[in-house]
């Protein structure tokens, strides 16, 4: 999902970065609003966990190795997806300048997918759900449902772009993390089950 | 979940963190350049590559990107495996390339709807070269520039106080996530567990590497207000700002920088004025 250099053209790049700085403005509007002082500390140190947690890799299906997102995750935990777009706007920005992981020119498009869109779909779906069929199965479906879409968002950006047809790249995407996502579900849902444990302050739902 | 097509797999970015700030904080007339010249420098090259459709350009960046590469002292073998273990997941979206844009079939496969076009394949060539010189100048940059540097290069060159102060604590407890992960791992590895053994039911794995992230997770967020108590305790305030020392820019960074603007805009020339010359090097690769 991490789209490189290159693969987007520069004008589409631009596009993708001013919605990132809109979303970084808004994102540091919350932040100040809802975190105060401590906002800097907690968020930095917590992208640091994030980038961490990217990094650990675990096998799945077809020969290949995955890992967490957590776009939906860190949005649940805050009950805001403002908190992702803050967090992965760090941890995306050294990854692809240390690590390539994601092109720098690709940046904005990488946080729309991972955090604006993992984040909001994460969130709302969440949101939506709750009442209905409770906290952990909707955390699943959020993080699942996440993953999905901000994949088919990659698949759409990849078609603006003109590097993929829209079906073969949607389908192939959506496919392909429909299944991995079930993944991300269940780890999204393990960390909030131990969060709630062990720290259940530290979860959003529980101070609404 | 995130796809990472990897040849070798496990945490490679995390095993990354500790080797690379050793090489980057070695000696040479790259390494000591100014953070901020070393930046734009690199992001420069990336986007003028990522612009341009024409093979020379990053021909000759590449050539460029494997001079500064010699001249700061770099080892070619361990920077082209660290570009070829990243190559594969844009490489694997770059394999299909050649067969899924209409144009002038060049090759035809036994199944009908198999075949090589002419703009699939000069497509396929052109993403390929420009990857091939953003992944080279992020090896350089970032085996030659220690994290800190760069992100103090960020601030100083004005990115929002927020999201900079963000980025230097971030950097800074990179490290200890780490060896955090690190410990995580050793302790695994002393109870013989592997994730990638097939022996062990899948559904046990994804649970222990759960409670390995939410462990991680908790960790992280109690630092993060441990570490918010401590700097308040120091006078943290809205108003604070993290220090950075000084740097001048010196005749050094001065030619480093005007060599690529010198070199970027002779290209552009080039392209625009002489690209029938360069026979195939010359041609919109573009779709």
């Amino acid at each position: 999902m991490h789209i490189p250099d290159g693969f987007i053209p520069l004008a589409q790049c631009a596009i993708y970065y001013v919605i990132l700085i809109i979303a970084l403005y808004f994102s540091g509007k919350w932040a100040r609003k809802n975190l105060d002082e401590k906002r800097i500390p907690l968020l930095a140190v917590l992208a640091a966990g994030i980038f961490a947690i990217m990094s650990m890799n675990m096998p799945i299906p077809f020969g290949t190795s995955g890992h967490m997102v957590g776009g939906a995750l860190v949005a649940i935990v805050f009950m805001a997806p403002e908190a992702a777009v803050l967090v992965f706007t760090a941890v995306l920005l050294i990854q692809a300048l240390f690590f390539g992981d994601g092109g720098i020119t690709a940046l904005g498009a990488n946080v729309l997918n991972m955090a604006i869109v993992g984040g909001f779909v994460g969130l709302y779906t969440f949101k939506g759900l709750q009442g209905v069929i409770g906290k952990y199965p909707s955390a699943f479906i959020a993080a699942w449902l996440a993953t999905l879409i901000a994949a088919v968002v990659a698949a759409i950006e990849m078609f603006i772009a003109g590097t993929f047809p829209l079906d073969v790249g949607v389908a192939s995407m959506a496919l392909y993390h429909a299944f991995i996502g079930i993944i991300e579900g269940v780890l999204t849902v393990i960390v909030l089950y131990a969060l709630e444990k062990f720290r259940p302050d530290l979860l959003a739902w529980n101070r609404e | 979940m995130a796809v990472r097509f990897r040849i070798i797999g496990d945490n490679m970015s995390i095993e990354q963190v500790t080797t690379l700030e050793a090489i980057s904080s070695g000696n040479s007339v790259i390494h000591n350049l100014e953070g901020r010249v070393k930046l734009i420098s690199i992001l420069l090259i990336i986007v003028f590559a990522v612009f341009s459709d024409r093979l020379i350009v990053p021909l000759v960046l590449e050539t460029f990107l494997l001079v500064v590469m010699y001249l700061a002292d770099l080892s070619f073998k361990e920077s082209f495996k660290r570009i070829l273990l990243l190559l594969p997941f844009g490489g694997f979206v770059i394999a299909f390339q050649p067969f899924i844009h209409p144009g002038t079939i060049i090759w035809q496969s036994s199944i009908s709807w198999i075949h090589i076009t002419d703009t699939g394949l000069n497509w396929t060539i052109l993403l390929f070269s420009r990857l091939l010189v953003s992944l080279t100048a992020i090896v350089i940059l970032s085996s030659t520039s220690p994290m800190q540097e760069v992100v103090q290069s960020f601030r100083k060159l004005g990115m929002p106080r927020d999201l900079a102060m963000i980025l230097t604590i971030m950097v800074r407890f990179l490290f200890i996530f780490v060896d955090e992960l690190r410990s995580i791992r050793q302790s695994q590895r002393s109870r013989n567990f592997d994730i990638h053994n097939k022996n062990i039911s899948y559904k046990w794995r994804v649970k222990q590497v759960g409670y390995s992230i939410a462990m991680m997770f908790l960790k992280a967020y109690e630092k993060g207000e441990n570490i918010y108590l401590s700097m308040a305790s120091r006078c943290f305030s809205e108003d604070s700002r993290l220090y950075h020392a000084k740097t001048v820019l010196e005749k050094p960074e001065f030619v480093y920088i005007g060599i690529i603007i010198v070199l970027i805009i002779s290209l552009e020339l080039v392209v625009l004025f002489f690209s029938h010359n360069l026979g195939y090097f010359g041609l919109s690769l573009s779709l």
